[in-house]
Formats: C-alpha cells, structure tokens, sequence
C-alpha cells in the first residue's frame, strides 16, 4: 500500500497541473493578504501621508489587523483553504483520475496491481497528501506574508492560541475538502473522464453552495433547521468558524449574513461530513470494483 | 506441468453481443502463442478477462495456476501486459514511466534502466512519452512488460508502428524470452510474423477459437499436390463459374477426386477452384496422373504447394 501510495505522490508532484493549481492558489491568498493589507493601509493612513480613508467598519479593519498578525494569519490562510481550496481539489482529483481513464493508464496499473480497492485508497491518500502540502506551503508563505505586512502597518497580535490550534486546524481544513474530493472521484469512475469527474465536483459544490445559501431559513428552526443541516455547507461552515476562532478571528464580522447561532454544533459538523464523504468513497469503491476497465478514450 | 493460461468456457457478454463464447484455451510453459483473430474477434476482451480487467459474464481463467476471479493478485504477480496501444503518462519520461510502474510494484528503479535497454531505449529515456513515436511507445510498453521479470508475458499487437527492422528485433527478442523459459502470449494481425515466431497459435471468430494447434501442424496440414486436371473442348462445361470458363466439367472434378480419395496413400481431397488439393507425399505425383489417365482424365498440371498460416486464417474468418 506504501509503494502505492509513494506512487501517487511521484505522479501527481510531477504533474504541470499540479504546479498551475497551486501557483493559482498561492497567488490568490497573497492578493487577498494584499488586499487586506492595502484596506488597513489606508485606514491608517499609510499611502497618503496620514489621511486616513475608512472604507471599512473598525470592527472589520481590527479583523484583518488580526490576519495580517500571529497567529491570526493562520486562521486567514485556512479559510482561504476552505474557500478556494474546494475548487483547486475538484481539478486537482478530475485530473489526476479522469486522466487515468482518457489516458489508459488506468489500465496499465490495475493490469499490475488489480486490488482495485487498494487502488482507489492510494489515489485518495495521495491527493489527501498534495492538498496537506499545498495547505502547508500556504501557511509558510502566508506566514512570510504576515512578518512582512506587519512591519508596515501596526498589525494586532491575537490572543495565543493553543499549540495544537494548528495542527488541529489543518486536519480540520483538510477534512472540509474530503467530500468535494470524493465526490469528484465518484464522478470521475461513474463518467470515466476528467470532464465527468469535474462536472460532478463543480455541480456538488454548486448545488451545496446554493442550498447553503438557505441557511438563512435555519431561523425557522424545527425540522427545516435539521434538513438545512445535514447538507454539507453549514457543517463546513462550523468548522470554518472553528478554526478561525481559534486563532482568534471572529468570522461574523467579516460575514454578517451567516447567522452561527443556527449552525450545527461541531460533533454534528464532523459527523455529516463524514456521512457524505464516506457515501461518495462507498459509491466509488463499489463502482470501481464492479465496472470493466477500458483503454484509452 | 500446469498450463501457463487455462481458460474453459470463458465468456463475455455486452448487453445482447457476445464478445468472447465459450472460450477453452491452453496455454502451455515456455511456448510462444499466437492469438489471432480478425478486428471485433475478441482477442482483447479475452486478454481483458486474463488480466482481470474485465470480469467474465461465464467460465473461468486461470492464469499461472491462480484462478483470476479469486486471486488476482496471485495470479498476476508474475504476468507482465501490454494491452493495445501502450497507455503511458505523457507529462512523464520514458523513464520516469517506467519508475512510477517499478515503485508502484516494489521493484527496484535500477530495473526500469534494464528494462530499457533491453528494448534499446535507454538514449531516449530521458524524453516525455508524449514526444514519443509509435515504435518509441511499442518499446516502453514492452520495457514495462518486463520491468518485473515475469514468468508470462501478454503482448497485444507488440510490433504495431514498428519498422521491418523493428519488428525483426522484438521477434527475436520474443524468441529469447522463450528460450529463457518464459511464456509468451501474443496476439498479432501479422499473420508472417505470428508465422516466424509463434510456437502454437489459436485464430478467434466471433469470439469462438475456429482453428488451433501447433503451427508446425497446421502448415503440415496445409501441405499437398495441386492438381489441375485438362478441360476437353468438345465435352460442354456442366458448371458455372471458373470450371466452365476453364472448360472443365464439375462431373470430371467430381469423378477425379472420388478416385484420389481411393487411393490409399491419399489422406484427403479437396476443391480449391478449378483444381483439387490432394494431402499427398510429393513423390505420388507420377502416381496420380497414371490413375487419372486411365480413367481418360488428363493432367493439365500438378505441382506441390505449401498453406500459409494467412491461407488458414482467411479461410477460417472470412464471413
């Protein structure tokens, strides 16, 4: 399983798309970060020699003041994983095996190594392994971003947070990315091709989105708070606000539509999560394992 | 000594079309098999089943004394594959390619270097397979076949996209992996090739093995006297077709035939157009005019002539 594994890893870490997925996630953390920046700049006064432009709430600038400090930029970086990262782990999983199957080199592993399962496992662990990587060289870089943008302006230290804050929030962040990811792998074995394996991640994503959207109809409690909570969104939103919160961040601010009080409660957020990741895993293990395999399309 | 591939009455069905019915094979150590077969026969399903690609609608293979379907991975660890057009990772070298597949099966990365010499690669290694031209991935697909020193080989068309030198050099290179003791099981439209290399051969049609056999035996089997007997211009042509045009009666190839299956040292007759195919020693040759003479049928010509794998193969797939 091992080797199969270090398989994955040497296929996916010399892949161009892997490299252009991550150029393009890194840029867009540092124009946030920058942009961040740029707002709390002129709050304070920074590019005009004083003249202060208040463009934001002083609730809002102290709230990016955080992300620009320690260790409230980790908090920053890992909501960027939340946002942004679903989408790079759609493309990222579409590619790495819809590829497999237009390619035909589906056929040359499994022709090799025919425990599909095992198979299937390594491929998850593998992209579990690049999206770990990419979130760790966000948070290295998100941290040089932070030593450099609070020498420049006056940047607030948050409250310490505990030594497991982040590891804990890694795992948390990697966790919110697993059922796009699967769900994408489903649909990559169900279509056989990286347009199915896309379109069944961006379509998940969508339709999740658009009814998290609703969670604003949470207010009417009862069992309309129980439906809208057991789709994925609000229960990626729990853990969002988690991780933010313990780094000091406070997400509402910067969010005013989301309403915390009705999200799930953790153990819940954890638990739907993981129902759907493992529904999406099971389908795909099931088909993988049951359907012939082709060559090339 | 178990078969190197045993299959009884492996079948695949796709909705109402049945690619592969009823398939009895055996695949004996150490030869080199030729699996032939028209477009649409179901060689690669069939090799599909062997790798445990394809799961069979019926029957079973079994494959280096595994049973496929329940252990596949024992059945496979010693089997190296080459299915259609080699499937490579185009972003990847040559050589990378073949050291992703060497890591994924826990084979040391100092094999992909002698798996690409062996196909005389090596100078090319370092170039991605996308660059690569038909002979080039015909050769990585075949290193890869070999990379972890299997005991059986599955080739799919391996000299497709080759040049005549090429293609002369995997053939030998076939040839040596038999006579180190491995079995080679190669499917091939080249009916020559299949011809110089293989040791047995199966020819597929409609999913049903038509013909099989050693190939020494089939070419024997296709050995003979051409006999081509003298039309008689004042006898009109009974027949249409190529005898009457030729002025032969189709009585007169009927009478000469039952009287060379009289013969005693005549193993069969047939009709091949205007003449008749005798299973005969050469050396009956006098003979056979000397009995057709007397019973006033004249010889126009009889020569020896040889069957060709392709003879046997066109005539067992033609529709």
């Amino acid at each position: 399983m091992l080797n199969l594994i270090r398989a994955e890893w040497f296929k996916l870490t010399r892949r161009p798309l892997a490299w252009v997925l991550l150029a393009v996630f890194l840029t867009l953390l540092v124009l946030l970060l920058a942009t961040e920046f740029l707002l709390v700049g002129l709050h304070d006064g920074l590019f005009s020699g004083g003249a202060r432009l208040a463009l934001l709430r002083e609730e809002q600038v102290a709230q990016f003041r955080l992300h620009l400090g320690f260790p409230g930029i980790f908090g920053a970086v890992l909501m960027h994983v939340d946002g942004v990262g679903g989408m790079c782990a759609i493309a990222l999983a579409a590619g790495a095996l819809g590829s497999e199957y237009s390619w035909g080199t589906l056929r040359t592993q499994l022709a090799r190594q025919p425990n599909r399962g095992r198979y299937l496992i390594a491929k998850i662990a593998g992209l579990l392994l690049v999206l770990l990587a990419g979130i760790l060289l966000a948070l290295l870089l998100g941290a040089l971003l932070a030593l450099l943008f609070s020498a420049l302006v006056s940047s607030t230290s948050g409250a310490a947070a505990s030594s497991l804050a982040l590891p804990l929030g890694v795992l948390r962040s990697l966790y919110v990315l697993l059922p796009y990811l699967l769900v994408t792998v489903a649909s990559c074995i169900l279509g056989r091709s990286v347009i199915a394996g896309a379109v069944g991640g961006f379509l998940f994503l969508v339709i999740d989105g658009g009814l998290g959207a609703l969670s604003f109809l949470s207010s009417l409690g009862g069992l309309v708070r129980v439906l809208l909570n057991l789709i994925v969104q609000p229960n990626i939103n729990t853990l969002i606000v988690l991780n933010s919160r313990s780094f000091g961040l406070e997400p509402a601010v910067l969010t005013r539509t989301m309403d915390l009080s009705t999200l799930p409660s953790p153990l819940q957020a954890t638990l739907v999560i993981g129902a759907w990741s493992a529904l999406f895993f099971a389908y795909a293990y099931r088909s993988l394992l049951r359907r012939d395999i082709g060559g090339a399309a | 000594m178990d078969a190197a591939i045993h299959t009884e009455g492996l079948t695949k069905r796709f909705g109402t079309r049945t690619a592969v019915d009823r398939l009895d094979l055996d695949v004996r150590p150490g030869c080199v098999f030729g699996f032939l077969g028209p477009n649409g026969a179901g060689k690669t399903t069939t090799i599909g089943m062997l790798l445990a690609l394809i799961t069979p609608t019926a029957g079973r293979a079994v494959v280096l004394g595994h049973d496929i379907a329940r252990a596949p991975e024992q059945a496979l660890a010693a089997v190296g594959a080459m299915i259609e057009a080699p499937a490579f990772y185009p972003y990847l070298s040559g050589r990378d390619n073949l050291r992703l597949l060497a890591l994924a099966a826990g084979v040391s990365p100092a094999r992909a270097e002698a798996a690409l010499d062996v196909v005389e690669l090596a100078d090319r290694a370092g170039d991605k397979f996308r660059v690569y031209s038909q002979g080039m991935r015909q050769r990585l697909g075949i290193a890869a076949a070999l990379l972890h020193e299997p005991q059986l080989i599955i080739l799919d068309e391996p000299t497709n996209g080759l040049d005549p030198a090429g293609q002369l050099e995997i053939r030998e290179l076939i040839r040596t992996l038999a006579r180190a003791g491995r079995t080679i099981f190669v499917s091939s439209h080249l009916l020559h090739e299949v011809e110089q290399m293989c040791d047995e051969v199966a020819i597929l049609k409609d999913g049903r093995v038509v013909i099989g056999g050693t190939v020494a035996e089939l070419l024997r089997r296709g050995r003979g006297l051409l006999v081509r007997v003298a039309g008689d211009p004042a006898t009109p042509a009974a027949s249409s077709g190529d005898d009457a045009a030729h002025g032969i009666s189709a009585d007169v190839l009927a009478q000469a035939a039952a009287l060379l299956r009289g013969a005693a040292w005549v193993a069969g007759v047939e009709q091949r157009g205007d003449a008749l195919l005798v299973d005969a020693p050469a050396e009956r040759a006098a003979e056979i005019t000397m009995l057709l003479a007397a019973h006033a049928i004249s010889v126009a010509e009889i020569r020896p002539v040889e069957r060709r794998l392709e003879d046997f193969f066109l005539e067992v797939t033609r529709p």
